[in-house]
């Protein structure tokens, strides 16, 4: 496919070509959607390791005395609990609770860098993100940067990922823990390495400075033979994220959805003393004190038809939503998604049934795949057990 | 993989090999090629009828599914059943994992349209 004048290039672009990816639009960028075959990168990320450019993610810092003040407003996790080098999952509410972005946010002030906390979040959300936290952070001490121009970011994943850390430098036991953040060397090039990622394995991110790109990438790459590590795609990133669970923004989530409403209720705590945006219908909704609007549902097909985005969801006869995010799941050999319900139109009974989440669980529903009606059974998330070190 | 003598490729990546009445009816190489894993294919029924350039099967790889339109009109006379469990041999070669064998209503006429497999090629790359 041509490049659209406007789709930005990663640094690692030719490299990709070089691999023979085919390289698809995506979130403004020209991305490798596959190498060799999306369920080969998806078995080797599993069994082996992956390696995936995600340069077009983008990273903010944040930094000033009022830093922790102005996240608390922002977002509605705790952030005065998050410990230094520690990372955590949040989401970017707007006022009315919708969702903005979802994010992770990293504690740095024990890093030397000019950040107190380090922020990564989606590409395609960039141009949204960042005026609207500019805006916000007109009410505090704190200033708000778009590095996204400045860093590269890999992301290597899988069961063999830390043996591939620790041979370019980083023993086991200085390697970052789950969900936190360090700055070393990878072979003596300076990076950011976190024990995070979003395909359901154990595994790494790597942030680092456009300069090493090539070099970093090919490093990594040259453990093939001894830890069997491919370069993978966004296919099979889609399919790894749908098997462990996880959400993609404009997918599961958008402006008009709450955290709850998107099945995000376990990150967003009970309680937060501050104000955040949207905190009163997030919270209500969080406590039970208001109804849902709309709720996700992970479901697996019963029929060897495969959900697509965007298809229309049937309960017992009735069009009561649409499929977010579909795809055949290599590891379970089953078809996979997760569909928005929406409870407007629904019979009470069943919405207090899909209101419980335990009594949700297997609820059949329809979906409508080339005019025909197939089978689907509500299921819980992840479809795939996670696999992280802990 | 074998490219077989005498098939004719359509705009829509189809390609429709003639013989005796019959005709077989396949994907090339470049379309299967550009699809990627295929993972599921819906195949007609024996017995229906489809014209020219109409929707008769869809394709499913991880990403998406793909419409495949008739290279020429004419009745389904046999699907290829292998490929409704494994699908993916018709990564492994196209031409053997033909989709269908129908009935030509008129291979003359609708034949016109199409190029052979070089032509073909030569337009797709």
């Amino acid at each position: 496919m041509e490049a659209d004048i406007q789709d930005k290039k990663t640094f690692l672009y030719d490299e990709h070509l070089k691999l023979g990816a085919k390289m698809v639009p995506f979130g403004g960028w020209m991305m490798p959607v596959q190498y060799e075959g999306i369920i080969k990168e998806h078995n080797a990320t599993r069994n082996f390791a992956g390696l995936f450019d995600v340069s077009h993610m983008g990273e903010v810092y944040v930094r000033g005395k009022e830093s922790l003040e102005y996240l608390q407003k922002i977002v509605p996790q705790d952030i005065s609990t998050l410990k230094e080098g520690c990372a955590i999952y949040c989401q970017l509410p707007n006022k009315d609770g919708g969702l903005i972005d979802d994010l992770i946010i990293y504690n740095v002030k024990n890093i030397d860098i000019e950040a107190d906390y380090f922020i990564v979040i989606n590409a395609s959300r960039i141009d949204f993100d960042i005026p609207f936290m500019k805006e916000e952070a007109k009410n505090f001490n704190v200033e708000i940067v778009n590095k996204s121009d400045d860093f590269s970011m890999l992301a290597l994943q899988g069961p063999n990922a830390k043996y591939i850390i620790q041979k370019m430098g980083v023993e086991f036991e200085l390697q970052p823990k789950f969900f936190t953040i360090q700055k070393t060397e990878l072979n003596k090039i300076p990076v950011l390495l976190t024990r995070t990622g979003y395909t359901g394995e154990d595994g790494f991110e790597i942030v680092f400075e456009n300069k090493y790109a090539k070099e970093l990438w090919n490093m990594i790459l040259s453990f093939k033979d001894e830890f069997s590590v491919v370069p993978v795609g966004l296919g099979a990133r889609d399919t790894l994220r749908l098997e462990a669970g996880l959400p993609l923004y404009g997918h599961e989530l958008d402006e008009n959805t709450t955290p709850i409403e998107s099945s995000l209720g376990f990150f967003v705590p009970k309680e937060k003393k501050e104000d955040y945006n949207g905190k009163t219908l997030i919270l209500a909704q969080k406590l039970k004190q208001k109804p849902l609007r709309k709720k996700l549902f992970a479901f697996v097909m019963e029929d060897r038809q495969i959900a697509r985005n965007g298809y229309d969801v049937y309960i017992e006869g009735k069009k009561a939503g649409y499929v977010t995010s579909g795809a055949p799941s290599p590891t379970l050999g089953k078809n996979i998604g997760f569909c928005m319900i929406e409870f407007e139109n629904l019979d009470s009974n069943l919405v207090t049934r899909l209101n419980n989440n335990q009594e949700s669980l297997g609820i059949i529903i329809q979906v409508m795949v080339r005019n025909k009606l197939y089978n689907a059974r509500i299921t819980k998330k992840p479809f795939v057990k996670k696999n992280y070190e802990k | 993989m074998n490219i077989p003598d005498g098939i004719l490729c359509s705009k829509t990546h189809e390609w429709v090999l003639e013989e005796n009445g019959e005709a077989l009816i396949g994907l090339t190489d470049w379309a299967v090629e550009q699809l990627g894993d295929v993972v599921f294919i819906e195949l007609p029924e024996v017995g229906s009828v489809f014209g020219k350039d109409e929707v008769f099967a869809t394709i499913e790889s991880v990403k998406a599914a793909s419409e495949i339109y008739m290279p020429v009109s004419g009745e389904i006379l046999e699907v290829n059943e292998q490929l409704i469990n494994s699908p993916e041999l018709i990564n492994e070669d196209s031409y053997s994992a033909w989709l269908v064998k129908i009935k030509p209503s008129n291979y003359q006429e609708d034949a016109n349209g199409l190029m052979e497999y070089d032509d073909y090629k030569d337009e797709v790359q």
